[in-house]
């Protein structure tokens, strides 16, 4: 049972476990549709377990009601209680993180300030100037020049999303009770 | 006294005794529509129709009007790229032998909007892509596929990015955390002090 939760765990935490599922297979004398059956119902209770916050999830409401004890024998319980209240949540919490489904944010970002000293229209311009190369984490990149004033709204903006940002916040965390 | 900035070359001496003979009423609408239109670079000043009644109204033949309209706009641009006074721009265009009313029609224009159009040609760059417009959304995400209960802000900045001379509006949607913004603004709090050294 134990190489199992292992697995599973692992699988949770998004590390590709083909090999070791091989191996368990190959060592208990487990067909290979039950093998099947536990595998995917671990991982989809385990995953359950996981998605509601640690605040809401309390220890004894879990191996109250949760799991009926008649289904799974009480020291599995008390497994599936240690991964989920353990040290290893934050891992799968992380894993759980990254595959998010995100709109691409910025890799990275270079730049550089130009002043035009002089063009073919003007002998004399002095035109101060910024170009920025952004890389996004879909693999896009996109270059662009940003004039001066642009520059300062853009600045402007990101400034005013922080101030809003860190209202929300302590808002938040006063309102919304989980 | 700066050298001449109009050579003296024989189209300029052809195209000076059109401009001489030239309707001198209509002359300043003429100027003032080219100095607002000059520093387009894609689009021709003026349509098939206009230019057929800019033939009527001051009785030139096609050819005659695009060397009168080329000439102008050459004057014009020499004189952005010079940054003229309106009274040196008077005093070569009087030593190329046009007339004097014309010549202070040409710079009185140019007194009032030549300040103008210097600048729009200071703002032109030869980038490929320019940021025209910039939105923002501010979220508070409460749940996702793989954790309920979250309340993570997030925040999603739509940069408008323009082709060449406002031809198509690219959007680029980029997304941040509150860490990823913050230091994205510490980058342009970087740029922004590189600015501020220039000056």
């Amino acid at each position: 049972f134990l190489l199992l939760l292992t697995v599973t765990v692992n699988a949770l935490e998004g590390k590709d476990c083909k090999e070791s599922v091989k191996l368990i297979a190959e060592s208990t004398n487990l067909s290979e549709e039950q093998l099947a059956f536990l595998i995917s119902g671990m991982y989809t209770l385990l995953r359950e377990a996981l998605r509601l916050p640690l605040s809401t999830f309390k220890q004894e409401v879990s191996s109250g009601n949760t799991w009926s004890p008649d289904k799974i024998p009480e020291d599995f319980i008390v497994d599936f209680c240690s991964i989920v209240f353990g040290n290893r949540r934050p891992a799968s919490e992380g894993t759980a993180l990254m595959q998010r489904s995100r709109l691409p944010s910025v890799q990275d970002l270079k730049w550089r300030v130009d002043v035009a000293i002089s063009t073919s229209s003007l002998a004399r311009a002095l035109q101060p100037s910024i170009l920025m190369m952004m890389k996004l984490s879909d693999g896009t990149a996109h270059r662009f020049e940003v004039p001066i004033a642009k520059f300062q709204e853009l600045r402007y903006n990101v400034a005013l999303i922080l101030k809003e940002m860190n209202d929300l916040e302590k808002r938040s965390i006063l309102k919304i009770q989980d | 006294m700066a050298a001449s900035v109009v050579p003296e070359s024989d189209s300029i001496r052809r195209a000076v005794s059109l401009l001489n003979a030239m309707d001198a009423g209509r002359f300043p609408r003429l100027l003032s529509r080219l100095l607002q239109k000059l520093h387009l670079k894609a689009e021709s000043i003026f349509s098939e129709e206009e230019e057929e009644k800019l033939q009527i109204a001051f009785s030139l033949e096609k050819q005659d009007l695009h060397l009168v309209l080329e000439t102008i706009s050459f004057i014009l641009e020499q004189a952005v790229y010079h940054n003229l006074k309106p009274a040196s721009l008077q005093q070569q265009l009087q030593n190329i032998h046009l007339d004097q009313d014309k010549a202070e029609t040409f710079a009185s224009a140019w007194a009032a909007a030549g300040q103008d159009m210097i600048e729009k040609f200071r703002q032109r760059v030869l980038t490929p892509q320019k940021l025209e417009t910039i939105g923002w959304q501010l979220n508070l995400q409460m749940a996702e596929s793989m954790q309920a209960k979250l309340k993570s802000p997030q925040a999603v900045l739509e940069l408008g990015v323009s082709d060449e001379d406002s031809k198509n509006l690219k959007k680029v949607f980029v997304e941040f955390s509150h860490q990823e913004l913050f230091e994205f603004y510490n980058k342009l709090e970087t740029i922004q002090a590189q600015l501020d050294s220039l000056m």
